[in-house]
């Protein structure tokens, strides 16, 4: 359930979540992989004596202390504002249920910035075994940002029986740990550790493609340095397939059945693409470490930095279709067997058929209800705006196309009907409200679909919702 | 080499000469230079071609030609297990094949590639070039959608008028002499008429070009890309002038194998990465079956690559009607062609000169026209 005022149009609120999450997975999970990458590399440095290795770290530092310090904590706060617009009602939700994993989890954000500061700023003024002492305290506090967040976020698609049995009864928080230790955890965080050493070794190569080989001295350096960081992908290849296997496997069957539902068909309206995006994500994943191992590994003397953005532009690809897929997963709700995604809450379903949505809703309560048109419109913003736009992506007008009011009222039926024989079931929640509420939604979206001369006598869409 | 590996080699050697073929590939060298990255779009065109053909093999077993073409395909679009990823990766790699083999073919042209004693490689190029669009234009038929039905009515009028008021002109001139050659006047309509199977596209065309598609074409485009494949080994590939302007002590190359290998291999993983991505993100859809009786839907086009001649001679048709802007646009792209082809004969020595300076200056022109009238058509079907 979007706030009413917080229409975005085209690609719609869930994309504006998705640009900034996609590009802050890149960097957050570098800043755990790199977390460990420099360190280890520090480490095995001062363990073989070699300082020429330790000039090239510090360089890594400081485009890793950049690009995380920087770009990475200003994403993630990005993602707060974004979730809390878009899906205010399931924000809330894991706020009041996790208020102590997120406090500790600041904790630790606040000592991971602290610490790269330190261990870059520190490089070359302290003693040795002191700044790779700072490294690995950075290394844990990175690791345990990603432990925290992990349980909640797998929360979201596998709460438990355990809370689902307290839900909605003001006692969620007694079983804060049965729901942060949940089904999905462990394998989601092998999965994710994984991920994160692999991008470790993604944006290594990216400083590595960098160094100087103007000398057959520093050409050797430069070889070594981008083979050792290749490994760091190889390693992550071989681990991904078998923690992505057991974390589909301890997915519930519910979910795991949206993602057959494209394999035979790329029919319309049928939530095809998230089979295809799982198509892309393993293309992706395994022809990364093909393109490291060829490029990067093999050919480390000729290794550029064009080659090293191609990389990474390849791990992006990996990783956008990876975080759309956990999503899509989540179909119908946004927190499993508790809300929807469109922030209705299951057990208020019944409730909100028999006393209306819009009476029912804290955003929309009192909305000028005279117009059939901005009743309809009120009604869209609250339950399909979350996924749907009217113009863009997955828009109502190409999915609606050709049909009459009556059709479409008839597909809302369907929908609000929600038998175990809708189509719809696997993938959309039931439509709620009351009779003249749905049919004003239906009166709304086939203005969507009408030609411009039909709508001529209509009351202007702007004037919706103020 | 471990154990297993070296014995499975080493038989294998034995057998077929491994080794030489290593030995070989070892001795070749490629240039380095700051233009290496043209280098790989040949290579890059050639994988596109090798998935043309696995998945071609894949589609032929649930495709049927004739009547039953457009429900077939349906079927594999809609129905069968992953056969809508297959039928998207052949329509996409069809796109990318011949978006790769332009890159290719420009690239040889400006880096001049084409200069003795590769003329031989560069009209083998054009005429792989030349059945590659062949192919993408008897493809866009086999599905037998509106769109493809409408696409392909349009594409087999557009020579024949022209080709007929050629006709006609050559048998009036042949008649003021004596002799009889009426037939002529009807060439373009027989010739239009032949390829269909009759006077409307129907099955008889899709029998038509599912025969020519996958079975005469890549007869001759095998044995076209056999003999451009052995040129290419057997000259290497061409310096750019800046580089041949160098003395050869400043000029630094690789050996093939493995170092230029590897990263040709690499690019293939990066280039079928991008071809996987598109297939399942905007996999190809399929639109409502052909049927002649319906008007031609709004906005029909052929696929981008004929998409500058198609514009070309459609405003050529509007500013002189009739048969003469047809004739006219013919004549245009005909000559054109024929310079295009016929470049190596003008630009044949290695020397940096007015002949080489009009060459490059008449390969940016042929490119802008290219580009611009493309933009142009996709802006009028709005």
């Amino acid at each position: 359930m979007n706030y009413p005022v917080w229409e975005v149009p085209h690609i719609g609120s869930g994309w504006v979540i998705g640009i900034i999450a996609i590009f802050h997975v890149m960097i957050s999970h570098f800043a755990v992989g790199g977390g460990f990458y420099l360190p280890l590399a520090e480490q095995k440095a001062l363990r073989e004596g070699r300082r020429d290795w330790l000039e090239v770290l510090r360089k890594h530092a400081k485009f890793f202390l950049i690009l995380t310090g920087v770009f990475g904590a200003v994403s993630g706060v990005g993602i707060w504002f974004a979730i809390g617009l878009a899906h205010p009602e399931a924000t809330s939700a894991l706020i009041h249920n996790f208020v102590f994993a997120w406090a500790t989890e600041w904790v630790f954000f606040l000592v991971e910035l602290s610490t790269i500061a330190v261990y870059y700023y520190s490089w070359n003024r302290i003693s040795d075994e002191l700044h790779l002492k700072v490294g690995w305290l950075y290394a844990i506090a990175s690791i345990m940002t990603l432990f925290i967040i992990n349980g909640i976020l797998t929360f979201m698609l596998t709460p438990g029986g355990a809370w689902l049995g307290v839900a909605g009864s003001g006692t969620e928080p007694s079983k804060f740990f049965q729901a942060f230790f949940n089904p999905t955890f462990l394998p989601s965080l092998f999965l994710r550790t994984a991920v994160c050493a692999a991008l470790a070794g993604v944006w290594a190569l990216v400083t590595a493609s960098r160094l100087p080989a103007e000398d057959e001295k520093q050409k050797a350096l430069r070889t070594e340095v981008i083979r050792w960081s290749s490994k760091w992908v190889f390693g992550a290849f071989v681990a991904i397939p078998f923690f992505f296997i057991w974390y589909l496997y301890q997915v519930p069957e519910q979910h795991r059945v949206l993602l057959t539902l494209g394999a035979s068909s790329i029919g319309q309206g049928m939530f095809t693409q998230l089979t295809r995006t799982v198509v892309t994500l393993v293309a992706s994943s395994v022809l990364i470490a093909g393109v490291v191992y060829f490029l990067a590994y093999r050919s480390a003397e000729s290794f550029k930095f064009s080659g090293a953005v191609a990389v990474v532009i390849l791990a992006l690809f990996a990783t956008a279709s990876g975080e759309y897929a956990r999503e899509m997963l989540r179909k119908p709700f946004v927190i499993s067997g508790y809300m929807y995604s469109n922030g209705v809450r299951v057990n208020k379903v019944t409730e909100l058929n028999s006393n209306g949505y819009l009476n029912s809703s804290k955003w929309f309560a009192g909305t000028d209800t005279n117009s059939v048109i901005v009743k309809g419109k009120t009604m869209f913003l609250g339950q399909c705006a979350s996924c749907h736009t009217t113009d863009g992506y997955r828009s109502m007008k190409r999915l609606l196309a050709g049909r009459d009011e009556q059709g479409i009222m008839n597909i809302l039926k369907v929908l609000h009907e929600n038998k175990d024989d809708s189509p719809y079931k696997k993938y959309m929640p039931p439509l709620v409200g009351k009779e003249d509420e749905i049919k004003a939604l239906a009166a709304f979206l086939h203005t969507l679909v009408q030609s411009p001369t039909q709508i001529t006598n209509q009351p202007p869409l702007s004037a919706a919702i103020k | 080499m471990k154990p297993v590996v070296e014995k499975i080699y080493n038989w294998l050697d034995e057998r077929i000469g491994l080794n030489e073929l290593v030995e070989f590939a070892k001795k070749k060298t490629v240039p380095e230079h700051k233009h290496t990255f043209w280098y790989y779009w040949g290579g890059i065109s050639l994988l596109f071609f090798i998935i043309q053909a696995f998945t071609g093999a894949l589609l032929l077993i649930y495709y049927r030609p004739g009547t039953e073409a457009y429900e077939s395909v349906r079927q594999i679009t809609y129905e069968i297990q992953f056969g809508w990823l297959i039928r998207s990766i052949h329509s996409w790699a069809a796109n990318l094949m011949i978006l790769a083999v332009f890159i290719h073919m420009f690239s040889v042209f400006f880096m001049k590639a084409y200069r003795r004693p590769r003329e031989l490689g560069w009209l083998s190029g054009i005429a792989l070039l030349g059945i590659a669009m062949i192919f993408g234009f008897s493809g866009y038929l086999l599905p037998m959608d509106e769109l493809a039905y409408f696409a392909t009515k349009v594409g087999l009028e557009i020579p024949a008028a022209p080709a007929d008021a050629v006709g006609g002109l050559i048998a009036s001139a042949l008649g003021a002499v004596g002799i009889k050659a009426e037939w002529l006047k009807t060439i373009g309509t027989e010739l239009s008429s032949l390829i269909r199977g009759g006077v409307e596209v129907n099955e008889y065309t899709v029998q038509r070009f599912f025969t020519l598609h996958v079975i005469i074409l890549p007869a001759i485009f095998l044995g076209i890309l056999g003999f451009h494949l052995w040129l290419v080994q057997k000259h290497g590939n061409a310096l750019p002038p800046s580089e041949e302007a160098k003395p050869p002590s400043e000029r630094k190359s690789v050996p093939f194998f493995p170092n230029f290998f590897m990263r040709d291999l690499a690019m293939w993983l990066i280039a079928l990465n991008v071809l996987i991505l598109l297939a399942a993100m905007f996999p190809w859809d399929l639109g409502q079956p052909a049927d002649s009786l319906k008007p031609a839907p709004a906005g029909i086009h052929p696929e981008w690559y004929f998409m500058s001649s198609f514009q070309v001679l459609k405003a050529l048709g509007t500013w002189f009607p009739g048969v003469t802007g047809e004739i006219l646009g013919i004549v245009i792209f005909t000559a054109g062609l024929i310079l295009w082809i016929l470049i190596p004969f003008y630009d044949n020595t290695n020397q940096s000169g007015l002949r080489a300076r009009r060459a490059t200056w008449f390969g940016l022109f042929t490119l802008a026209v290219l580009v611009l009238t493309t933009i142009w058509g996709y802006l009028a079907l709005k």
